[in-house]
């Protein structure tokens, strides 16, 4: 008799939990919620590394960002709504985005400037596509990145950055042994190696040497085989860069270039107690943006930026977040009453990404006359940034 | 890349992950357990040589550095034993794991927000290097080796010779027993990591000799490779852990050299961890302990 009861007593809260269940699960898939219903400000979210060894970047985006939005709701903000801003730490890992996508979504994001850096955009990508929600990167600059069509890019693709920087190298350098150094287990330098090794001219010869992990003990072997070159590409960030010119300088040709990407951006700033000058090469890289500009909207910019934050996060990848806050306005301008404060993600989306693929041009900082692809690329002048001279 | 040049890269790291293999094996040997914030103690100890060396850069400060990385390094280790390893000392080993790897992330968070997590160039003298014909062998390489010889003798000889040393080996032997005859364990123990924190210091130090760039992840993949070495060459004999710790760094410097194996070589050092565990668990150098039942 007792058996037989415990057996139907189990029998009968195993029903109870398997129907909550299928309650839960069906609520789940209920129609899209607008959680920005509520909202009375825009809300811009966007996910970056400020901590860990990329911060410098994250955190250059979130000051520029913020910087933007404190001028524009100054000014009255967009068609007199306010924005709101709000940046949430990845530390450079795609395993913390998508708490932070989840967080900010629920609290009524409606537009964001994506993520910062590359691994952890892909993941941005898929979240943001099935709920279109339109995202413009500062900086994120794997071509899959804006795979789908609520994507895009004010930085260039690494498409671009591999092949341009080919293409410099096709057009501009004689030597025909070409160094490279990359981070074999980093998307941002394997992309634009890959670019780069398919788009460089067959009578040139490269040689390839590689690194992985946060911290490297020696560079040892990858100067031992690069040292003869005269031409060394870098698709890496400025830190290990700084270690590996260091640990190079008396083995590397002292009239040999080293090229990067906007990972070397920094390099001259951010690394503590490194002195670029007790590196005989010239250090040059691809960029948008000269930290250095005398005139011009780069000027204004650089001149607001270090008078409230200082010079150790002055880089391109702030400049650049700056112009994606002010590129969001004037889009949101120009749909007109298409876009209002409570109107949902994917509503704001579909409005902006016609917007920007439909030859939507715009100014800033980081270049006159942007145009956007409809595949999310963008179109800008690159320019090749000279962060130090050859020693003589 | 001719072979020379791959031994020569290969003994630069070697030695480096020999310096901490010996901290790590001796905890291991005589506590009997595998102390994972090892790394860490390395890191913090290369943050206090460069705190010391903003000061000013001038060689006695150098020398001064050195001497206060290694006071803190020991008192580290020291107080990490009390206060997170002395009270599980009844349980069962997985706890005590679970329990270094809580003090390594401890450590490492606390260093990001002391010192950020921007890398950090570190003012070491630069050595240079001696030539042999065409080829260059960095003097910190030859220092390290030097050095970590020399402590790998003078452990041996502690272990064997001197009193305290002795009570040592007895309680990695048996630990009751030792009691019973009148060694203080929880003294022995102590001194033991203190010891195994000093090498941690010098392992810092040697570590920036050779390429001069803080971060706060500094000593993390070096700790497990180093451990990694410690366990080919026998976790818990010291000429083992300075034996595996050159065939690692060999290696590695000739995974590096084939630009198409470069990108896999921590799988490549870490799979060799795992056919040693199956083939020849006690290490290469390890004795085949007989169990009586």
């Amino acid at each position: 008799m007792k058996n037989l009861a415990k057996k139907i007593i189990s029998a009968v809260m195993a029903i109870t939990m398997i129907a909550v269940a299928c309650v839960a699960f069906s609520s789940c898939s209920d129609a899209k919620k607008n959680y920005a219903a509520n909202n009375t400000e825009f809300y811009i979210g966007a996910s970056g590394p400020l901590t860990g060894g990329a911060a410098v970047y994250g955190m250059a985006v979130k000051n520029s960002a913020e910087m933007a939005v404190e001028e524009i709701n100054a000014a009255g903000g967009i068609n007199g709504v306010k924005i709101k801003f709000v940046m949430m730490d990845d530390k450079h890992d795609a395993s913390n985005v998508s708490t932070n996508y989840a967080t900010m979504y629920e609290a009524g994001m409606q537009i964001s400037l994506g993520c910062v850096t590359t691994a952890p955009c892909k993941e941005w990508k898929t979240l943001s596509y099935e709920d279109g929600l339109f995202f413009i990167t500062p900086s994120a600059s794997a071509d899959i990145v804006v795979e789908y069509d609520n994507a895009f890019q004010m930085c260039f693709a690494d498409e671009n950055q591999g092949t341009t920087a080919a293409n410099y190298v096709n057009e501009n350098v004689s030597e025909t042994k070409i160094g490279v150094l990359y981070k074999s287990d980093d998307a941002y330098s394997t992309g634009i190696f890959n670019k780069f090794k398919s788009t460089l001219s067959s009578s040139k010869t490269l040689v390839e040497a590689s690194f992985s992990g946060e911290t490297v003990a020696s560079f040892a072997t990858q100067i031992s085989q690069l040292k003869d070159c005269k031409f060394i590409f870098m698709p890496i960030y400025y830190g290990p860069a700084a270690q590996f010119m260091d640990e190079a300088k008396n083995d590397v040709a002292p009239d040999a270039i080293y090229y990067g990407c906007d990972g070397l951006d920094g390099i001259d700033t951010s690394v503590e107690g490194f002195d670029i000058s007790t590196i005989p090469q010239e250090v040059s890289y691809l960029s948008h943006f000269n930290s250095q500009a005398t005139d011009g909207a780069a000027k204004t910019f650089i001149d607001k930026y270090v008078s409230k934050y200082g010079k150790e996060t002055l880089n391109q990848f702030g400049a650049s977040a700056y112009d994606c806050i002010y590129a969001i306005k004037a889009a949101i301008e120009a749909a007109g009453n298409k876009i209002g404060v409570t109107s949902s993600p994917s509503e704001i989306g579909d409005v902006l990404k016609g917007i920007f693929g439909g030859g939507f041009t715009f100014s800033g900082v980081t270049g006159d006359s942007i145009t956007w692809n409809k595949n999310g690329f963008v179109n800008k002048s690159a320019i090749k940034y000279i962060v130090k001279e050859k020693n003589s | 890349m001719d072979i020379l040049s791959i031994l020569i890269n290969g003994l630069n790291v070697g030695v480096i992950y020999a310096m901490i293999a010996l901290g790590y094996t001796m905890v291991y040997g005589i506590a009997k357990m595998l102390n994972f914030a090892h790394g860490d103690i390395i890191m913090v100890g290369g943050y206090a040589i460069y705190v010391f060396c903003a000061m000013s850069g001038s060689l006695p400060m150098f020398f001064g550095a050195i001497l206060i990385s290694v006071v803190v390094c020991t008192l580290l280790g020291i107080t990490v034993e009390k206060v997170a390893y002395r009270p599980l000392r009844g349980a069962s080993p997985l706890a005590v794991l679970i329990t270094a790897i809580g003090v390594s992330y401890l450590l490492q968070s606390l260093a990001q927000i002391i010192f950020k997590s921007a890398p950090k160039r570190v003012a070491v003298p630069d050595l240079g290097k001696i030539m042999i014909g065409e080829l260059g062998i960095k003097v910190s390489t030859l220092i390290t080796l030097a050095v970590s010889v020399a402590v790998m003798i003078a452990l041996s000889c502690f272990i064997r010779y001197n009193k305290i040393g002795r009570a040592m080996l007895a309680v990695s032997e048996d630990r009751g027993a030792a009691e019973l005859m009148g060694v203080n364990v929880n003294k022995i123990i102590t001194i033991t990591f203190a010891i195994g924190s000093a090498l941690a210091a010098l392992a810092g130090l040697f570590y920036l000799l050779q390429s001069p760039y803080m971060t706060t992840t500094f000593g993390a993949m070096p700790g497990i490779k180093a451990f990694t070495a410690a366990v080919i060459g026998g976790i818990g004999s010291i000429p083992g852990a300075m034996v595996g710790s050159i065939v690692l760094g060999i290696i590695e410097a000739v995974c590096d050299a084939i630009p198409a194996v470069a990108p896999y070589k921590d799988a490549v050092e870490f799979s060799i961890l795992i056919v040693i565990l199956l083939v020849r668990p006690t290490g290469l150098l390890g004795k085949k302990r007989r169990e009586k039942v």
